[in-house]
């Protein structure tokens, strides 16, 4: 049984961009992981989960 | 192994799994009916097994035995030239107790089934458990219908477990491995922990034979790690409702159709449901 990748999921406190990240991606990222892929503004945390309904409206980091 | 066997690659299908619903992806099959669609419409494209997880009325996953006697029985007589693998699933849901995670098994005696081999915390909320005495009981039932475990190992300790439950005759050589990667607690899905991975597994269990998947940004690292490597491979929405970053996946034979194509690109030749019988040693 797998239960998909586990993102947190965060808006950009400055340009308002939503945007999300794999939990997985802790080491590839650092002290970045969590930070806006345009502004490089750190998030605001939102929520955490599975491919939430909203998924989509949530960029991909990686 | 016969020879005319080493460049085969095994496709195997995860159609539905237990977490995806509707508002995930409008595409995932969540009832016998659709379940029995999609495995059909995989087997047709290439998938030599079918990995079955069931839903309840509500969507939730569920180790109901009518749900898999349903399903099953629906892809036996409405489907009956597909002659694929039938993998069903001991890990359907969380909160199901032992007797009801093995009943399906007892009563259907499927081919193959899954064995997961250790106890992990489900996406950060509850717990994934999988007690030795459940894994000594669902070894020993596995050796009296005559189904081979598909042993899934989300990190490098259940592949130590699996070591030992070989040595204690709960398992019997050879084993299949599915390499789980990239799940929330589990190991992180790159190239360096799949090598990793087979490594820990041909030095433990040396002669297993092994697939994989990754689930999220991960997907297509593994899936083609996995077929450059030698190893096997599932796709499905079990793991991705996602085909590509930001596109939902219109079907699971979607999935199936590109892991086709990238064995053959390869210069391999996807397996065909006897042949994977053959490569897998079922009887």
């Amino acid at each position: 049984m797998s239960w998909g990748a586990l993102y947190f999921y965060y808006k950009c406190p400055k340009c308002g961009k939503l945007f999300k990240y794999a939990t997985d991606l802790f080491t590839e990222f650092g002290d970045a992981f969590g930070n806006c892929p345009d502004c490089d503004t750190p998030g605001t945390y939102l929520k955490e989960g599975a491919r939430t309904p909203d998924d989509l409206l949530y960029e991909e980091v990686e | 192994m016969d020879k005319n066997l080493k460049n085969k690659t095994i496709i195997t299908a995860a159609v539905t799994g237990a977490w995806p619903k509707k508002e995930n992806n409008p595409n995932v099959p969540m009832t016998p009916a659709e379940i029995a669609d999609d495995v059909y419409a995989c087997w047709k494209a290439g998938a030599a097994v079918a990995h079955l997880h069931m839903r309840d009325d509500e969507g939730n996953g569920t180790m109901s035995a009518d749900k898999f006697r349903e399903t099953v029985n629906l892809i036996k007589t409405k489907y009956p030239d597909c002659d694929i693998i039938l993998n069903l699933t001991t890990s359907g849901d969380i909160h199901a107790d032992d007797e009801s995670r093995m009943a399906h098994i007892k009563e259907l005696k499927p081919e193959m089934a899954s064995y997961d081999c250790g106890s992990m915390n489900w996406l950060n909320s509850g717990l994934f458990l999988n007690s030795p005495k459940f894994l000594e009981e669902c070894g020993m039932l596995f050796q009296e219908t005559n189904t081979k475990p598909e042993i899934e190992a989300f990190d490098p300790g259940m592949i130590g477990n699996a070591a030992y439950y070989l040595k204690k005759g709960v398992l019997k050589a050879p084993l299949h491995f599915q390499l789980c990667m990239g799940c929330a607690n589990g190991i992180a899905g790159t190239m360096k922990n799949l090598v990793f991975m087979k490594e820990t597994m041909d030095s433990l269990c040396p002669g297993s034979t092994w697939s994989c998947f990754g689930v999220g940004h991960s997907a297509m690292e593994m899936m083609y790690g996995a077929v450059a490597m030698g190893g096997h491979i599932r796709v499905g929405m079990e793991d991705n409702v996602m085909y590509a970053k930001g596109v939902l996946a219109d079907s699971n034979a979607q999935f199936v159709e590109r892991a086709r194509r990238v064995i053959e690109e390869f210069g391999r030749e996807v397996a065909t449901p006897d042949e994977a019988r053959q490569i897998l040693g079922l009887k």
